[in-house]
């Protein structure tokens, strides 16, 4: 089971360069605003190893179970940016996720932070202590996702 | 309480006068130009996500293929207002065949006078921890939603009205400043008028179809505040009768969805739709 997991590899999208970009600008009209963007490190579900950003995988099932607790394995740094193995602590299973950039929201999460998984209709959401650190887009939530800055 | 988040509400106390000193605020804004991103929660984000998923759902079911659409940022109900931020928003393909929208909005950029042109997804443009998960949108008459849709898919054309400098609470029909909501109303004005290729035509016949700004009041203790303690809030660009009678008019969000049905932009009989958790 652990090897099956191992096989799929998470790579975050080109999304996430454009998501650093929106933690910058704030959303402001008016009287309104000083509300920042809080878009998250995205990331894209591959198989086989093979990271094809941008494709639409079924996420493997230790990262689509609500609720379910995993622990950060190991950090590791790429070309692309960071690959996280996430171990099950029920059962050992695991998953890795690739994200290109700055890391899982926006630091580098150790080996040994608790991971916690929640489904939305668009996706799982990873956190750690209270703060989601990745998105990890299906179908649906990769159709809710583009992020393009226009104008310098 | 993260910086952002404080530097918001010392901000607001600055800008839209809760009685609190001058004094106070200016530090707290300093410390905010520093733009630490603030940190997302788990409910927010999945809110925000789900609130993306509705609205998609919703302007998909439409029929429709241009709208104008606002979120609910920040609470401004002590001035009137229930929306804080519009863009303009296309009905566009998916990866699947299906069809999914983007936004083409204005963002200031953090900490900053400055501002930029963003296209995006439903998702980032809620993702954005508001003050009420709502959102409301309102579809031009089908020959206006031909006439946005035509700029839209020409990126030049989209952009030609933005203008960089950035205040928050921009006067209506100055072009010292743009904020987010008067860009989307500029443009709309250019995509409908095809000889409007400036902000001052665009501001003649926005004026001619008689759309009129919001008026807020800003005392002058709040506009020092205001000035000092942000570099995203200017009120010079204001009349000085006008502005020293603490009224501020700048382009909101309702005022620009009230005057589309007003001047019949839109359909007649039809009130935005909006689209809650």
């Amino acid at each position: 089971m652990k090897s099956q997991f191992a096989s799929y590899l998470i790579a975050a999208c080109a999304m996430l360069a454009c998501a650093g970009a929106s933690f910058d600008a704030k959303a402001q009209s008016e009287a309104s605003a000083l509300s920042d963007m809080s878009a998250l490190p995205v990331a894209s579900v591959v198989v086989a190893g093979s990271a094809v950003a941008g494709s639409v995988v079924a996420v493997p099932l230790v990262l689509s179970t609500a609720g379910a607790v995993l622990v950060v394995k190991t950090v590791e740094s790429t070309a692309r940016g960071t690959l996280y193995v996430l171990e099950r602590a029920s059962d050992g299973a695991s998953a890795s996720i690739e994200i290109v950039g700055r890391g899982l929201g926006g630091v580098s999460r150790v080996a040994g932070t608790s991971v916690v998984v929640s489904v939305v209709g668009a996706g799982v959401v990873l956190s750690a202590a209270g703060e989601a650190i990745a998105f990890i887009p299906n179908a649906l939530g990769r159709a809710l996702l583009h992020n393009e800055r226009l104008t310098d | 309480m993260a910086p952002h988040k404080h530097f918001e509400a010392l901000l607001l106390a600055a800008a839209l006068g809760l009685g609190l000193g001058l004094g106070f605020f200016a530090p707290a804004a300093h410390a905010g130009r520093s733009c630490e991103a603030r940190k997302p929660t788990t409910p927010s984000v999945e809110r925000g996500l789900q609130l993306a998923e509705k609205t998609l759902a919703s302007l998909n079911a439409s029929g429709e293929r241009v709208v104008l659409l606002a979120r609910a940022g920040q609470d401004l109900t002590k001035y009137g207002l229930r929306y804080s931020h519009l863009g303009l928003a296309w009905r566009v393909p998916d990866a699947q065949g299906g069809s999914t929208w983007h936004v083409l909005h204005k963002l200031n950029t953090c900490g900053s006078a400055e501002s930029a042109i963003y296209r995006q997804g439903l998702g980032e443009f809620f993702l954005d921890d508001p003050w009420r998960f709502e959102a409301a949108w309102l579809a031009p008459t089908p020959p206006v939603q031909a006439q946005l849709l035509e700029l839209l898919q020409d990126t030049r054309r989209a952009l030609r009205l933005h203008h960089k400098p950035y205040s928050l609470v921009s006067y209506a029909w100055g072009r010292t400043y743009q904020q987010s909501n008067q860009w989307a109303i500029e443009t709309l004005a250019a995509a409908v008028e095809r000889g409007v290729t400036s902000r001052a035509q665009a501001q003649a016949w926005l004026q001619f179809k008689g759309y009129e700004p919001a008026a807020l009041r800003i005392g002058p203790l709040s506009r020092m505040g205001g000035r000092l303690g942000a570099a995203n809030i200017a009120f010079d660009d204001h009349p000085n009768d006008k502005r020293f009678a603490d009224r501020i008019e700048t382009v909101t969000a309702d005022s620009v969805l009230a005057w589309l049905q007003r001047a019949q932009l839109s359909a007649p009989g039809r009130s935005p739709t909006v689209v809650g958790l």
